[in-house]
């Protein structure tokens, strides 16, 4: 009943590696527009806005990503009886939700670790709150968003991992069907994993690399930074 | 859409079971991996430059692989060498193997802060080397990485319900059955969301306790 593991088992979980990299690319973008809106948000003046970001971004840091992945798949098309979510879609939307807010703390850390003196400076020259940003403030914390990005991205493939349990055929689940088609679940868990490793690592090192040759007075925000959205916000 | 979150009152000792597994399985990974951690902390520190490859590679390896493979591994893939674990074994292994990488960074990032002059000066008062180690070093690294460590806790907690797939029976596994048995859906997972959100909360916030006012850490 098993046949040994050969080039086509390898191809599956290369397509499977394709589909994780897929899903993963197209939740980094939607959540990015997202997170770096609600980061927008989370850095502004305005108090009411801080608050609409600082509960978007506590309830899904508060919860598991698992849960959030349950949730849009069971849960979401029971809110419009008859619909469903395909698996693929499903899954770039939970990545979505799930990397929006990881993005915002982001983008929310970077902006405050601008010096003060470049808001009082940008104001001092008239420039309303909206032309401070875009003309003082993002183009320096841009530059400081880039490592914990990578960061995240690390993270996010990792736990794009979990869509395997609502059956969409990624790395993991390419993985489990090896193993269970050719009775060796540690050849192919460990070739998934060296998969997933070869991924994470170069992104990692990248990571290290950049952030070694930022030279800017200000200190990048650290991505597992869990729940705290309003540390540090003096505003 | 009605929403009938009186449905689930039958199922509150349930569901605070699963939470009382999660936290459970939280706290037995913190306990083994928080030594395993200071010993892979102590590889990747240490002279040796083997035990120093040893240290790194477990740390890079573990944090570059998803928690769920590492799980798989365990528990789908060691019986086939005659290794078994029941689930809760394998998810609480999984876990603390898990976070072992990630305290010996966080322990890496806090011992490595402690500037050297602090040591140094140390050394000419005259103290000894065991009390060198406690008082500036260890001491200082921890207070300095207290929120790390609390948001380590955190993530941990959050990621304990990754157990549920190999069927330990916590809050997450406990929610899905509910979900077969009531089909109240979307009002399970609002309620067993909102008790990972609070669960989470009070760690984040025991910490900040912590931090600004609660212990006084004695330095010297």
């Amino acid at each position: 009943m098993f046949t040994s593991f050969d080039l086509s088992d390898l191809v599956l979980i290369l397509q499977g590696a394709f589909v994780t990299l897929q899903i993963c690319f197209l939740s980094v973008i939607l959540g990015g527009v997202v997170g770096i809106a609600s980061g927008i948000l989370a850095a502004s003046p305005s108090a009411p806005l801080r608050w609409i970001s600082a509960i978007w971004v506590g309830a899904i840091r508060g919860v598991p990503v698992l849960l959030i992945i349950f949730f849009v798949y069971f849960a979401l098309p029971l809110m419009s009886p008859g619909s469903n979510i395909p698996d693929y879609w499903a899954a770039v939307l939970a990545l979505t939700i799930f990397a929006s807010a990881y993005i915002s703390e982001i983008v929310r850390g970077s902006i405050q670790a601008i010096p003060r003196g470049q808001f009082e400076a940008a104001q001092a020259l008239g420039l309303s709150w909206p032309k401070q940003l875009r003309h003082v403030v993002m183009p320096q914390a841009a530059r400081i968003m880039v490592p914990p990005g990578i960061g995240f991205l690390v993270v996010l493939i990792k736990d794009s991992s979990l869509v395997a349990v609502i059956g969409l055929i990624e790395l993991t689940r390419a993985g489990n069907i090896v193993a269970s088609q050719t009775g060796q679940p540690i050849l192919a868990y460990v070739v998934v994993g060296a998969v997933y490793f070869v991924i994470c690592f170069a992104l990692s090192t990248a990571g290290r690399r950049y952030e070694r040759r930022l030279t800017i007075h200000a200190r990048a925000p650290r991505v597992e930074d869990a729940l705290t959205p309003s540390r540090g916000d003096s505003k | 859409m009605q929403l009938f979150f009186g449905d689930l009152i039958p199922y509150a000792p349930e569901l605070l079971a699963g939470l009382g597994v999660s936290v459970l399985i939280t706290v037995a990974a913190v306990l083994i991996g928080s030594p395993l951690g200071v010993g892979v902390y102590l590889l990747r520190a240490a002279g040796n430059p083997v035990a120093r490859a040893v240290g790194s590679t477990y740390v890079e390896v573990i944090r570059n692989t998803p928690l769920l493979l590492q799980l798989y591994l365990i528990y789908f893939a060691l019986p086939s060498v005659g290794v078994n674990f029941d689930p809760i074994t394998a998810g609480i292994i999984a876990l603390s193997v898990n976070n072992s990488a990630y305290l010996a960074e966080i322990y890496r990032a806090g011992f490595e802060a402690i500037p050297k002059g602090q040591i140094e000066a140390a050394d000419a008062l005259g103290l000894s080397r065991r009390a060198t180690f406690f008082h500036v070093r260890l001491v200082p690294a921890l207070r300095n990485v207290l929120p790390s460590l609390t948001n380590q806790v955190i993530l941990l907690f959050l990621a304990s319900s990754i157990a549920s797939i190999v069927a330990v029976p916590e809050l997450m596994h406990v929610m899905m059955g509910i979900t077969t048995s009531t089909f109240r859906t979307i009002e399970t997972f609002v309620v067993g969301g909102l008790l990972y959100f609070i669960v989470a909360f009070l760690i984040a916030g025991a910490s900040r306790l912590v931090e600004t006012r609660g212990i006084r850490w004695k330095v010297a």
